[in-house]
């Protein structure tokens, strides 16, 4: 048995209503509402799994279910940040502020992403009154061969060079 | 009000809970659990959850859900890329309630809605194990997940007999080194026989499971009994969750499968009772307890 009409309020269809009151009128509400969510989860998945093969977006992010499918999630993604100037060139580390830029670059390491955090590291360094005039982002993974041989395998590195005299977010990158 | 027989005496104390309108509550529950970032959406999200839940003739407007769903892809567009995968899901789910509200059966609409989203998330996982990850089948998740994820340490032990000593050796060796540095005499993996054991019945059992749930809701409902996926379903709640730590992931899949339950309270009164065991997975210690006990 399923719910009757009474227990459900239906879209009420007033007087001169333009729609046609037709068998496809009553047979296609239904059968959209049946089917569009299906059809949107399905484009989302294909999507994903799309941008996973050829971008590196994480197979556990994105919409495509394939959490618990790879050993390729953030626990075994890793993101480096190096700044360069006259007189320094180290590594930095990703502060609490720049963590979820850093978060948004290793799940899905498009050019975008490594930009905004290389940008924002340069903004930090440049407030700290630290020289900075580059900086490089890497994005790396850990693979396990099947006897569990362990490597790292890089995803993308971008390196974007920042003007000494522009203001802050003037940082042009250099791919 | 009347108790619909054949309710057994303990159940008839939630009958009124186990309408067909649980499985709108849980899902409003959902919402207000697990909150977006955003202080706008979230706001959102908080106002039409909790005016559903207060009032609950709001439950069955069209308009609320509708609402809800479009919070749900704020929410998703806003979190992008680093949303859960369940997110997406209860944003597919709040549209499908909202779609089914506006036709002239509900109820049936949502049920036949449900059936196709559960199909389409196990096909999608199936998929990825199956076809697109390179180290699922040939049992490297597991093997590296057994070892380096805290959550299976207590069944890394008791069932793979592993040692502490072991795990912490293990978790070394499977520590990626910088520029092709290789350790002298470094940390040698140990797998025992019973862990590797433990994890190909983990790849295979979960594969086996999700590939059963794929076909039994893509079948057309006349080649499968309701049971039967119901069934499925069921089994899957209470044995993922117990490891996976995503319990708003089950109590979701909870609520769609309890819109499918039609006419029948047992089949809601069972989804709930694995809402209720993904809570004490959660929050207990229930499950190290059982796996200690469990080992040999």
């Amino acid at each position: 048995m399923h719910l009757a009409l009474s227990q459900f309020p239906t879209a009420a269809r007033g007087a001169g209503d333009p729609l046609p009151s037709g068998r496809l009128d009553e047979d296609l509400m239904p059968r959209v509402a049946v089917a569009l969510p299906s059809l949107i989860l399905a484009a989302v998945a294909a999507i994903q799994m799309v941008l996973s093969l050829t971008m590196g977006l994480s197979p556990w992010k994105g919409g495509g279910f394939g959490m618990f499918a790879s050993t390729d999630g953030l626990p075994f993604r890793d993101v480096r940040v190096f700044v360069s100037a006259p007189a320094r060139s180290e590594e930095v580390l990703i502060p609490p502020s720049l963590a979820r830029a850093a978060a948004a670059a290793v799940t899905f390491p498009r050019p975008q992403a490594l930009e905004t955090l290389a940008r924002g590291i340069a903004d930090r360094e440049r407030r700290y009154g630290r020289d900075v005039e580059t900086v490089r982002v890497e994005v790396s993974r850990t693979v396990f061969s099947p006897t569990l041989e362990v490597t790292r395998a890089p995803l993308r590195t971008l390196t974007v060079h920042v003007d000494p005299a522009a203001p802050a977010s003037a940082a042009a990158p250099v791919r | 009000m009347s108790i619909p027989l054949p309710l057994r005496p303990p159940l008839r104390l939630f009958a009124d809970a186990l309408d067909e309108r649980l499985p709108l509550r849980v899902t409003l529950v959902l919402l207000l659990i697990r909150p977006p970032e955003d202080p706008y959406v979230r706001g959102g999200i908080w106002l039409l959850a909790a005016a559903g839940l207060i009032v609950p003739a709001l439950a069955t407007r069209a308009w609320l859900w509708a609402g809800a769903a479009v919070l749900m892809l704020a929410r998703l567009a806003v979190e992008f890329p680093l949303a859960d995968n369940h997110l997406y899901l209860l944003f597919y789910w709040c549209l499908a309630i909202a779609l089914a509200l506006v036709t002239p059966a509900p109820g049936d609409i949502l049920a036949r809605s449900a059936r196709w989203l559960v199909a389409a998330t196990f096909t999608c996982a199936v998929l990825w194990k199956a076809l697109l990850a390179p180290d699922f089948l040939d049992g490297r998740f597991f093997r590296v997940t057994l070892l380096t994820d805290d959550r299976f340490a207590t069944a890394a032990r008791a069932v793979g007999q592993l040692t502490d000593a072991q795990l912490t050796d293990d978790r070394e060796a499977l520590r990626p080194l910088d520029g092709g540095i290789e350790v002298l005499d470094g940390p040698v993996l140990v797998e025992p026989a019973p862990l590797r054991a433990l994890g190909v019945g983990l790849t295979w059992g979960g594969a086996l499971l999700e590939a059963l749930l794929a076909l039994a809701f893509l079948a057309p409902v006349r080649r499968v009994p309701a049971a039967v996926r119901h069934a499925l379903l069921l089994v899957f709640c209470a044995v993922t969750y117990a490891i996976a730590p995503v319990g708003g992931f089950g109590w979701l899949l909870a609520a769609i499968g309890m819109a499918q339950a039609g006419g029948s309270p047992r089949w809601r009164a069972a989804y709930a009772a694995a809402c209720v065991l993904i809570l004490v997975y959660a929050e207990t210690p229930a499950v190290s307890w059982l796996i200690g006990l469990a080992a040999p």
